[in-house]
C-alpha cells in the first residue's frame, strides 16, 4: 500500500514547487518543506520568505518557526522590514521561538536598528538566547523613545542576570512607562544586592499599583532583613493585591516583627488577602497572633478556614 | 474519499505505538532514541500533527514536580490522599522523580514554559502543600514541537487508521488490527511490543447540550483504548472511579481555575463565595460541587469579576488563545464578560480518564499492562491524576521499557481467524441495506449512561442500565447500518462506547462501598476500608462479560502518617452524603 | 426503513474566495481530528473545502492552520 506512512520526500523535489507560477501552489510547497522538519529545507524557505506573494512570504515566516540556527534567524530578520504587516508579525513570533544561541549571530548586528518594529522583534528574539553581547545594545535601547522597545530591552537584561546591569535596571525602574517599570523591577529578582533592594523599596511607593505589586513580590527573592520595614509599610497599601504580595514576602523573609500587623488584616473583607495572611501567620508562627486566627477558624471561606487551621497546627507544633 | 473499499495489508514492526496524541509521540521518540535500529510505527486515527487532547495546545502543566517547589515525596503523598489511598505509589513516585527531566526535554524541543523576568521557571502555587502549576504562555506550540521531533527522528507515522482490536498469541502481545477511516481498508500490524496511548473514554456520558461531540475530552477519544484492552484480556483498574469535571456550562470546556487561581480567581457559589474545601481536583471536590448545587446555593460560577482589569486581561489572554481557543467566541456569543459577570459552571457528564481521576488500564511503574509486551500510558492508563506531564513521562517509561522488551523476543504467532472475525465484525454494518445509523446507537447509549450511571449511583438504576445496554447491543450487532467509511468509523466508535458503558455499570456495581467522593458515590453504601481498601480489576470473563477481582494496594513507599491523613480530612466539610 | 434527511446547521464555514483547494491545499481536511471536512467541486468547477459532517469539537486547528484565513469556526448551535 503506497502512501501508508507519512512521506520523507526529497527536499529538492519539494522545493521545485516554489517555482510554480501560482502563489497557492507555492504556499503548498512551503507547507511541505516545513513539515519535512529537515534542515535542508531552510535555504528554500529563506528564498520563499522573499517571494513576490505576501501569502507565500507569511507562510515561510511561520514555517521557519520549526527550524533554528543563524541562517533561519537571518531570513527572519530580513522579513522584519517586509511591506506586509502580517509577514512582519509572523517573523517576529518565529524569532522568539529560536533556541540555538548561535542564532543570535544573525540578530546581534540589528540590535541598534532604527526601525522600531524590527528592533523590538530583535530584542525579543535575542532574549532567550542569553547572549552576553546583547547587554550593551540592550542598555542603549533603554533610551529608545518607544516604550515597547524599552520593555523588551529590560527583558534581555533580566535574562542575562548580570550584576553590572543593575544601574541600568535601576534607571528603568524610574521609566515613564508603567510596563517598563514593572518589568525592570521583576528583572532584579536575581540579585540580593543593595542596589536592587533600594530600587525595589523605592518602588513600593510608585503611583501605579501594578508597579508596587511587582516590587512587593520581587522582594521575596531580592529582599533581606533591611527591606522589612518598607514591606511593613506596604501592608497599608490601598490595593489588596499589593498588600497580598507584601504579606507573602514578609512571610518569606521570616519577618516575625510584622506578625502583629498582619494579624488584624484577617478582619478585612477580601478573601484572597485573608487566605494569604493566615498562611503567612502560620509560617511566622508568632503565638500572639493565635487569637486572631482562632476568630476565623469558622470563616465563611473554606480556603481561609484551611489556612487558619494549618497555621494553628504549626504554632502548636 | 469515504467510499468503502475492500483491502487488507499486513506490515511488521518492532514497536507499534497506537495514538499519536501526547503519551504516544513521547513513547515513540524514547523507544527510537534508545534503540535507533528499532522499527517504530506511530499510528493515529486522526493526524498526528493536530491530534489528541493537546491538539491546540495547553495553558500549563498542572502537576509539575520541580526541585525547590515540591518534592516527589510531597507529590506522592498528595496524590495518594486525593485518591483516597487507593494508589500503587511506585508509578506515582517514579513520575514525580523523573518528570522534571521531561520538562527540560520538552523545553529543548521548543515547548515554552513560563519563565520569570530572569528566565527561571515561574511555578504557581495552587495546592495547599506543594506548588505544582507551571504555566505555558506559548502552549500552542506544543503539538508542533512534538511533531517536529517525530519527523526528525524519522518515526514512521501512519495517519487516519483506527485501531480496533489487539492481537495476542503465545501469552503476549502480537499486534493490532486497524481500519482506514476514509476507505475502510484493513491494516494488520504485527509487532513485538505495542504501546497504547489512545486517550480517555471521552464520549461516554452525553453532554447536557445534547451535542455528541460537545465533550470535555477531544471527541476523537471514544474509548477504543479501554475496549481494546478489555477484549485482549488485559486488566482494567478502578473503572468505577469515573471522571467528572467542573466545567463551563454548555461550552463544556475547562474553567481553568488552575490558571485563574494563582491570579486570584476562584470557583464560587451564587453568593460569590468560595465553597470548595478540597485542594486537589478530585472526586471529593466534585462532591462538594454537587452538594452546593443540590443545597440550593447554586449555580456555581467561575468568579473573576473582583479582579482588576489588568489581571483579567492577562487571564483572558491565556485562556482564549490556547487549549480551547473557541472559549472567547463562546463568551462573546453569550455576551458574558469576566469583568462584569461570574461565569456559570456545571458538572460534566461521566467518562473514563486517569489523567483527571484514576480509571484506566492497569499498569505498573514501567507502564506495563497485565499482558506481556503491551503497554499503556496517558489518560487511559491507571496512574492517577497524571494530566499532560504524566502522559509525557509515563509515555517515556513505556517507550524505554518496550525498547528493551523487543530485544529478546520475536513476533508472537496469533490466530489468523482472529483477524477474519474482526473483519466480519467491523464490516457487518456495511453489508446491510438499511438499519440504524451509528449516531442513533451512540446517542441512545450515552443518554442511558446519563440516566442511569451518572452519580450518585443507585443499584437498581445501574441494573436497569445493564438491561438497556443489552438491548442496544442487540440492535447494534444486528441492525447498525453505515453508508460510507466515515460512518463506519463512527459505528466502530459506537461499539467502543457501548463496551465502556457496560464496564462502567459493571465496575460500579462490584464495589459495594462509596469512595472517591462523587466519582463513586453509591448512596446505599458507606466507605468501607475493611473490605474495599483495594483496587478492583476488571477483565473479560469467560462468558464474554466483565469479571471482577480485588487486588491489594501495594505497600506505600512514602508513608502517610495518621495525623497527615487527619490534617487533610479535617479540612473537608462534614460530608452530607454517604461518601465519607 | 429508509433514512431521513434531517437538516443541521454546521459550525464551520469556508470562504470560497480565499480557499486555495484548487492548488492542492487540503490542510484543514488533514488536520481536523474529527475528520469532518472535505473538498468539494463548486459549480464553476473550482474546488473548495467545506464541512461535510456535523461532528465538530470546536477545537480550531482547521482555522489556525489554513494558510489563507479561509476557515471560520463557530460554536455548534446546540451549545452556543
Ligand atoms: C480541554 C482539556 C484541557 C486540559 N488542560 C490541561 C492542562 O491545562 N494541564 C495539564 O497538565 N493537563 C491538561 N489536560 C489533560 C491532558 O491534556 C491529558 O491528560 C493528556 O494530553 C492525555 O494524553 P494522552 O496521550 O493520554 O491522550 P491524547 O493526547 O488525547 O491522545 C490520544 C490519541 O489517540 C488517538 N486515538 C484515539 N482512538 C484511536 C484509535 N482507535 N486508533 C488510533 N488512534 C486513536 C487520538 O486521535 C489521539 O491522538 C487537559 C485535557 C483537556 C481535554
Ligand atoms: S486549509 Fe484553507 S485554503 Fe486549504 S483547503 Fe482548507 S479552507 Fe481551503
Ligand atoms: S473545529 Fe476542530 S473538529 Fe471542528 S472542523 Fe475544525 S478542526 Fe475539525
Amino acid at each position: 500500500m503506497s502512501g501508508l506512512f507519512e512521506d520523507f520526500d526529497d527536499i529538492a523535489d519539494l522545493a521545485e514547487g516554489l517555482d510554480d507560477p501560482v502563489p497557492g501552489a507555492r504556499i503548498m510547497a512551503v507547507i511541505d518543506l516545513t513539515d519535512s522538519a529537515d534542515p535542508a529545507a531552510i535555504p528554500h524557505l529563506a528564498r520563499a520568505i522573499a517571494d513576490e506573494d505576501a501569502g507565500v512570504r507569511k507562510q515561510a515566516a511561520q514555517g521557519l518557526t520549526d527550524f533554528d540556527g543563524p541562517e533561519v534567524a537571518a531570513a527572519l530578520v530580513s522579513a522584519l522590514t517586509d511591506p506586509d504587516p502580517a509577514v512582519v508579525a509572523a517573523a517576529s513570533v518565529s524569532l522568539t521561538e529560536l533556541k540555538d544561541p548561535t542564532s543570535g549571530d544573525a540578530i546581534l548586528p540589528h540590535l541598534g536598528d532604527a526601525n522600531e518594529v524590527k528592533l523590538t522583534a530583535c530584542l525579543a528574539g535575542i532574549k532567550e538566547l542569553r547572549r552576553p553581547e546583547a547587554m550593551t545594545p540592550a542598555v542603549a535601547a533603554l533610551k529608545h523613545a518607544a516604550p515597547g522597545v524599552r520593555a523588551q530591552a529590560v527583558g534581555v537584561i533580566g535574562w542575562l542576570q548580570d550584576e553590572t546591569s543593575l544601574p541600568a535596571l535601576q534607571e528603568a525602574a524610574h521609566d515613564t512607562d508603567v510596563n517598563v517599570r514593572r518589568t525592570a523591577l521583576a528583572a532584579m529578582g536575581f540579585s540580593q544586592s543593595e542596589a536592587a533592594q533600594s530600587a525595589l523599596i523605592a518602588a513600593l511607593t510608585d503611583p501605579e499599583w501594578i508597579v508596587r505589586e511587582a516590587a512587593a513580590e520581587t522582594l521575596a527573592k531580592s529582599g533581606g532583613p533591611s527591606c522589612i520595614p518598607a514591606l511593613r509599610g506596604a501592608l497599608a497599601d490601598d490595593y489588596w493585591q499589593v498588600r497580598l504580595k507584601a504579606v507573602r514576602s514578609l512571610g518569606k523573609l521570616g519577618a516575625t516583627e510584622a506578625a502583629m500587623e498582619i494579624a488584624p488584616m484577617m478582619d478585612l473583607p477580601v478573601p484572597n488577602l485573608r487566605k494569604e495572611c493566615a498562611a503567612v501567620l502560620g509560617e511566622l508562627a508568632v503565638p500572639a497572633t493565635a487569637s486572631y486566627l482562632k476568630k476565623y477558624a469558622d470563616d465563611n471561606d473554606p480556603d481561609v478556614r484551611k489556612n487558619v487551621r494549618w497555621a494553628l497546627e504549626r504554632m502548636a507544633a | 474519499m469515504d467510499e468503502i473499499l475492500d483491502g487488507l495489508t499486513q506490515i511488521d514492526c518492532d514497536i507499534l505505538v497506537i495514538g499519536g496524541g501526547t503519551a504516544g509521540p513521547m513513547a515513540a521518540l524514547k523507544a527510537k532514541k534508545k534503540n535507533p535500529k528499532a522499527n517504530v510505527v506511530l499510528l493515529d486515527k486522526a493526524n498526528v500533527k493536530r491530534s489528541g487532547a493537546i491538539s491546540m495546545g495547553m495553558d500549563g502543566l498542572n502537576n509539575s514536580v520541580i526541585p525547590g517547589y515540591a518534592t516527589p515525596e510531597q507529590y506522592t503523598k498528595e496524590i495518594t490522599v486525593a485518591n483516597d489511598g487507593i494508589c500503587d505509589q511506585a508509578a506515582v513516585y517514579r513520575y514525580a522523580q523523573e518528570c522534571y527531566g521531561i520538562i527540560q526535554e520538552l523545553d529543548d524541543f521548543g515547548i515554552r514554559f513560563q519563565k520569570d523576568q530572569n528566565g527561571e521557571y515561574d511555578v504557581k502555587k495552587v495546592h495547599h502543600i506543594g506548588t505544582y502549576v507551571l504555566p505555558m504562555p506559548n502552549g500552542d506550540t506544543v503539538k508542533k514541537a512534538l511533531y517536529r521531533q517525530l519527523r526528525k527522528a524519522r518515526i514512521n507515522i501512519v495517519n487516519r487508521y483506527m485501531a480496533t482490536r489487539l492481537l495476542t498469541g503465545e501469552g503476549r502481545i502480537a499486534g493490532a488490527v486497524c481500519v482506514n477511516t476514509r476507505t475502510a481498508e484493513f491494516l494488520v500490524v504485527r509487532a513485538k511490543a505495542v504501546i497504547m496511548g489512545l486517550g480517555a473514554a471521552g464520549r461516554l456520558g452525553l453532554p447536557t447540550s445534547g451535542y455528541l461531540y460537545g465533550t470535555y475530552e477531544n471527541a476523537s477519544n471514544s474509548g477504543e483504548g479501554y475496549a481494546m484492552a478489555y477484549h485482549a484480556g488485559a486488566g482494567l483498574a478502578n473503572l468505577e472511579c469515573y471522571q467528572i469535571n467542573p466545567l463551563i456550562k454548555d461550552y463544556n470546556g475547562p474553567a481553568c481555575a488552575y490558571v485563574a487561581g494563582p491570579m486570584g480567581g476562584y470557583t464560587a457559589n451564587a453568593q460569590g463565595e468560595r465553597f470548595i474545601e478540597c485542594d486537589y481536583w478530585s472526586g471529593q471536590m466534585m462532591q462538594e460541587f454537587y452538594d452546593e448545587l443540590q443545597g440550593g446555593k447554586g449555580p456555581v460560577y467561575l468568579k473573576l469579576n473582583h479582579l482588576a482589569e489588568e489581571t483579567i486581561s492577562e487571564i483572558e489572554r491565556v485562556l482564549h488563545i490556547v487549549e480551547r481557543p473557541t472559549r472567547g467566541h463562546f463568551h462573546k456569543g453569550r455576551g458574558t464578560d469576566y469583568r462584569k459577570q461570574m461565569i456559570e459552571m456545571h458538572i460534566s457528564e461521566i467518562g473514563f480518564c486517569s489523567g483527571h481521576s484514576a480509571s484506566g488500564v492497569f499498569v505498573d511503574e514501567h507502564a506495563r499492562t497485565t499482558i506481556p509486551g503491551l503497554y499503556a500510558a496517558g489518560d487511559m492508563a491507571n496512574v492517577p491524576h497524571n494530566y499532560m506531564l504524566g502522559a509525557f513521562t509515563n509515555g517515556a517509561f513505556a517507550g524505554l521499557d518496550a525498547a528493551d522488551f523487543i530485544a529478546d523476543v520475536d513476533f508472537a504467532a496469533f490466530d489468523e481467524a482472529e483477524v477474519e472475525a474482526e473483519r466480519t465484525r467491523v464490516l457487518a454494518p456495511t453489508k446491510r441495506d438499511d438499519g440504524i445509523p451509528p449516531n442513533q446507537i451512540e446517542y441512545k447509549t450515552r443518554r442511558l449512561v446519563n440516566d442511569y450511571l451518572q452519580p450518585p449511583k443507585v443499584t437498581a438504576k445501574m441494573e436497569l442500565a445493564q438491561e438497556r445496554f443489552e438491548e442496544v447491543r442487540e440492535d447494534m450487532e444486528q441492525g447498525m447500518y453505515v453508508r460510507d467509511s466515515h460512518e463506519l468509523m463512527r459505528a466502530l466508535e459506537a461499539s467502543s462506547i457501548l463496551d465502556c458503558a457496560d464496564m462502567a455499570a459493571s465496575a460500579s456495581l462490584y464495589r459495594t462501598e462509596s469512595r472517591w467522593g462523587l466519582y463513586h458515590n453509591r448512596v446505599e453504601y458507606d466507605r468501607d476500608d475493611e473490605n474495599w481498601f483495594c483496587h478492583t480489576i476488571l477483565t473479560k470473563g469467560d462468558d464474554g462479560k466483565p469479571a471482577h477481582r480485588k487486588q491489594e494496594v501495594k505497600p506505600y513507599i512514602v508513608e502517610i502518617a495518621e495525623d497527615e491523613k487527619d490534617a487533610y480530612n479535617n479540612q473537608r466539610v462534614g460530608a452530607s452524603v454517604a461518601a465519607e | 426503513m429508509p433514512l431521513a434527511q434531517t437538516a443541521t446547521t454546521v459550525p464551520v464555514t469556508v470562504n470560497a474566495d480565499l480557499c486555495i483547494a484548487d492548488k492542492g491545499c487540503t490542510v484543514c481536511v488533514d488536520v481536523c481530528p474529527l475528520d469532518v471536512l472535505r473538498i468539494a467541486e463548486t459549480e464553476d468547477g473550482s474546488k473548495t473545502a467545506y464541512m461535510k459532517y456535523d461532528e465538530c469539537w470546536y477545537c480550531m486547528p482547521c482555522e489556525a492552520d489554513c494558510p489563507t484565513g479561509a476557515v471560520t469556526v463557530n460554536l455548534p448551535y446546540l451549545l452556543k
